[in-house]
């Protein structure tokens, strides 16, 4: 039981983590149908940022990790309108392919610009309170982890509330669903677009803020970490933003289930089936598809 | 350049083919001539890489779909002939057709799953086939030598005779890369070729034109993954270790540029970008480890500035003649048939909570021209949809001929004999009127001369012969329509679906299109024909249907239609109903 319940903590940490990946992803997925393929690299930025702004704190405040938070957010975010400028705005007139590969294109040279910066070897970022575990009821729970859960569903829920209740929010939300209609309503569709790419770099940064401490950041991390997201959208329905926050959830707690069961391997390769799985049979996802192509 | 047989092997690009020979002829002198056995090396690996790329271009360049498993399935090529060669010691007449047969073996069920639904699936079900296949090798030590990978591969043996190191090797790699690009240059301009750039430009217009696109996908991809394994198993035998870098992303970059660089879907562009990219890094060796990112700077600036690659630049430069034209020949008619072609009964369809259609029923016969009517919103299209194919039913029977299409593929039900028009442009802007109407007929002619010459005879038909040679961008409204009517009728439909196909036209226009339409159902076709035109429909039609709200207001006369008192009310919004 007390094992269960540990699993289900670690497996929830490394969700709300990979949550904030697919977050990011789908809403850049909705704002311009296309696949933003470098969002993994994204989080690999975001960790090894963190990595690098570290020591230029002053080493006497107590909290380094939190204090690094709204840095890494407000400096990926400027990273994701870059993206936006470059990969995605003199692109989209051209089929969505296109954004796909700008997007790989900018992902390599992240990851290699990483590997020259930062050499291959794993980095560690500051833990967001401390390095402390709290022990509840004979279950071993982290600070960090608990840290993780706290800041991402902070952040997943400023999103929600700013996309469900105010002007920005349905503006930002009409582009996504309809740009041509919206644009005809006034909404100034390219900032909304250029907002989205930096929100999304934003989520992803934090993650990779927050993984970056429990489970070390490589400049090679993205390629797994765009798959993760990937198949979170998948499973969750691809386009609908809850889907891919639950989905998240589901292939972590799968992940980290599966690893104490057999071992890590086995949960990569087991997770990958079970996605050709869901292809093959459920196609539209575990909830439904969100978009749907106009004939 | 012809060969004994007649066949003309170079095509009519002169100037292109001579470049290709002087290219061929210098790279052949720098081999034999100036290269150190080091630029040897780096040469052949060009070759392997080049072959890669090839396949590449099948499933990504004509056919849109973006593997990114193209790297993976060499790293397996490459795994199979490393294991099977070092370990067991057999000879490349057991190692080389295994390592073509194990990518494929992958290949064919994941195609199976994923490629007829939407592309980034694809691209997804690929980039996991990679990472699963890099975490089994890094993971399977006691087959795989884990890390560390396979040594003392032998070269590249056959019935006692090997390829040692250097111009052996060179020739090798580069003989098979000869005929491998051949063999991608005759697929790509064939109808195989044809019939992926279709489904790559507009799936849906493809499937209405009877091509089946889940299978055509399959067919490319099973042809990436032979490619990608043959040249993993040349990589082997020039490398002699086999590691799990094989199995890594930057195979899969490499050749993504290679393909993008040098011209998606152009096998010369496969072949340039590969020299191209393999001896960047040598000529700049500053570049060292990060000769990467200048890959991915060269990816972006060619998507942004030149989407398509050098050869798109050549292309521009040194445009390749006109095609000649074909003379027209008439594709056979399908049997006379009288009396009723299509019967649909009860067809419903719901949208969420919104009934669009709701127990719809119709006859089509053939030489009867049905008109649908109907206010905005009335399931008019639905209907349309429902009956070729695109909108699954949620109740009702559809019948072509007799035999029950309901909720068939859309491919099936145009194959059946059914065409139809959509109300938005949908003709490939790229494509000359010729090319985009001998699309049509790909499905049904063995070769591309043979769907030309029955396009050709479908554009005359239809009275815009003249306009086979010019592109269907730009082309005004009323010529569009004509070609895009050419496009239906080039197949010898037994039934055409007509979604408002004299939008735009002037009166004059008109009368020409019913004069045509007349003509059509006098050849046996049933056409059912959706309009909001009443002077240009009532007139033409020799049976009216109304629809308001998913249901059917009215059938019979056109000349019923007037006094009806259910559809003056549907039109003028409800008073008197």
């Amino acid at each position: 039981m007390v094992t269960a319940v540990q699993l289900l903590v670690n497996g929830l940490a490394l969700g709300a983590a990979y949550a904030l990946v697919a977050l990011g992803f789908v809403l850049v997925l909705n704002a311009t149908s296309a696949v933003n393929f470098a969002q993994g690299d994204l989080v690999m930025a975001g960790g090894l940022l963190a990595v690098a702004l570290a020591p230029l704190l002053p080493s006497v405040l107590p909290v380094p990790g939190l204090l690094l938070l709204p840095l890494v957010l407000v400096l990926m975010a400027g990273l994701g309108l870059l993206l936006a400028l470059v990969a995605y705005l003199p692109l989209r007139r051209r089929p969505p392919v296109s954004v796909f590969i700008s997007t790989i294109a900018v992902g390599i040279i992240l990851q290699n610009g990483a590997a020259v910066l930062f050499g291959p070897e794993p980095r560690v970022a500051p833990p967001l309170l401390g390095d402390g575990v709290a022990r509840v009821a004979g279950v071993a729970v982290p600070e960090q982890s608990l840290a993780i859960m706290a800041v991402a569903a902070l952040l997943i829920g400023t999103q929600h509330l700013v996309f469900s209740h105010t002007q920005l929010g349905r503006r930002l939300r009409a582009t996504a669903q309809d740009p041509e209609m919206a644009r005809a309503c006034g909404v100034p569709v390219t900032r909304m677009i250029l907002l989205t790419f930096a929100i999304g770099a934003a989520c992803a940064g934090a993650a990779g803020l927050l993984l970056a401490n429990r489970y070390f950041m490589t400049p090679t991390a993205g390629g797994d970490l765009i798959l993760k997201a990937y198949i979170a959208v998948t499973v969750g329905g691809w386009g609908s933003v809850p889907g891919a926050v639950v989905g998240a959830l589901l292939i972590a707690l799968f992940e980290v289930g599966v690893s104490w069961l057999l071992s890590q391997p086995v949960a990569q390769g087991a997770l990958y089936g079970v996605l050709l799985v869901i292809l093959a049979l459920r196609p539209q996802g575990l909830f439904g598809e969100a978009v749907r192509r106009r004939a | 350049m012809r060969d004994w047989l007649g066949r003309d092997w170079l095509g009519r690009d002169r100037v292109g083919a001579a470049a290709l020979l002087v290219g061929a002829v210098g790279l052949l002198a720098y081999a034999l001539i100036w290269a150190s056995p080091y630029g040897l090396r780096v040469l052949t690996v060009a070759g392997v890489y080049a072959l890669a790329s090839f396949g590449f271009q099948i499933i990504f360049g004509l056919g849109g779909a973006l593997s990114l498993a193209q790297g993976a399935f060499f790293g397996l090529g490459a795994y199979v002939t490393g294991i099977l060669g070092s370990r067991y010691g057999f000879d490349a007449s057991v190692t080389f057709p295994l390592s073509l047969l194990a990518p494929l073996l992958v290949a064919l069920p994941v195609g199976l799953a994923v490629l007829r639904l939407d592309s980034h699936y694809f691209a997804l079900a690929t980039l996991g086939v990679a990472q699963v296949l890099h975490l089994l090798v890094v993971n399977l030590p006691d087959l795989t030598g884990g890390a560390n990978g396979v040594p003392g591969v032998p070269p590249f043996a056959l019935f006692g005779w090997s390829a040692p190191r250097g111009l052996p090797t060179a020739a090798l790699v580069w003989g098979m890369v000869a005929v491998g690009g051949l063999i991608g240059w005759r697929v790509a301009r064939g109808r195989l070729g044809r019939s992926l750039a279709l489904v790559r430009d507009d799936p849906m217009a493809a499937a209405c034109l009877g091509l089946d696109v889940g299978r055509l996908r399959l067919m490319a991809f099973a042809l990436s993954a032979l490619y990608a394994g043959a040249a993993g198993a040349l990589a082997v035998h020039t490398q002699r270790v086999v590691s799990p870098e094989v199995l890594e992303f930057p195979v899969m970059v490499t050749i993504l540029t290679i393909a993008v660089v040098g011209g998606r879907g152009r096998m010369v562009g496969a072949l340039l970008g590969a020299l191209l990219l393999i001896h960047l890094p040598e000529w700049f060796r500053g570049l060292e480890r990060s000769y990467l990112i200048v890959y991915g700077v060269a990816l972006l600036l060619v998507i942004l500035l030149a989407p398509m690659g050098l050869t798109g630049l050549w292309t521009r430069l040194f445009p390749p003649p006109t095609h000649r034209l074909p003379a027209p020949l008439e594709p056979p008619a399908p049997p006379a048939l009288n009396g009723e072609r299509l019967r649909a009964e009860g067809v419903t369809k719901d949208f969420g909570g919104v009934r669009a259609l709701d127990g719809v029923s119709l006859r089509l016969e053939a030489g009867v021209i049905v008109g649908l009517i109907g206010p905005n919103g009335s399931g008019k299209t639905t209907l349309i949809n429902a009956l070729s194919g695109l909108e699954r039913l949620d109740a009702g029977q559809v019948r072509i001929d007799g035999r029950v299409m309901t909720n068939a593929r859309p491919d099936r039900i145009a194959r059946a004999g059914l065409a139809r028009s959509f109300q938005a442009a949908i003709l490939p802007d790229d494509a000359t009127a010729l090319a985009a109407v001998a699309a049509a007929r790909l499905p049904l002619d063995r070769r591309v001369e043979r769907a030309e010459a029955h396009a050709r005879w479908a554009l005359e038909r239809l009275g815009v012969g003249a306009l086979a040679g010019r592109l269907c961008h730009g082309l005004p409204a009323a010529l569009r329509r004509r070609v895009e009517l050419a496009r239906a009728l080039a197949r010898r439909p037994s039934v055409l679906l007509l979604d408002e196909p004299a939008a735009g036209l002037t009166d004059a226009e008109k009368a020409e299109l019913a004069a045509l339409l007349r003509a059509l159902a006098a050849d046996g076709v049933a056409l059912l024909v959706v309009e909001h035109d009443m002077e240009f429909l009532l007139p033409l039609a020799d049976r009216v249907l109304c629809l308001d709200r998913g249901r059917t207001l009215y059938e019979g006369a056109p000349d019923g239609v007037r006094r009806d008192a259910g559809v003056i009310a549907a039109y003028l919004g409800g008073v008197g109903a």
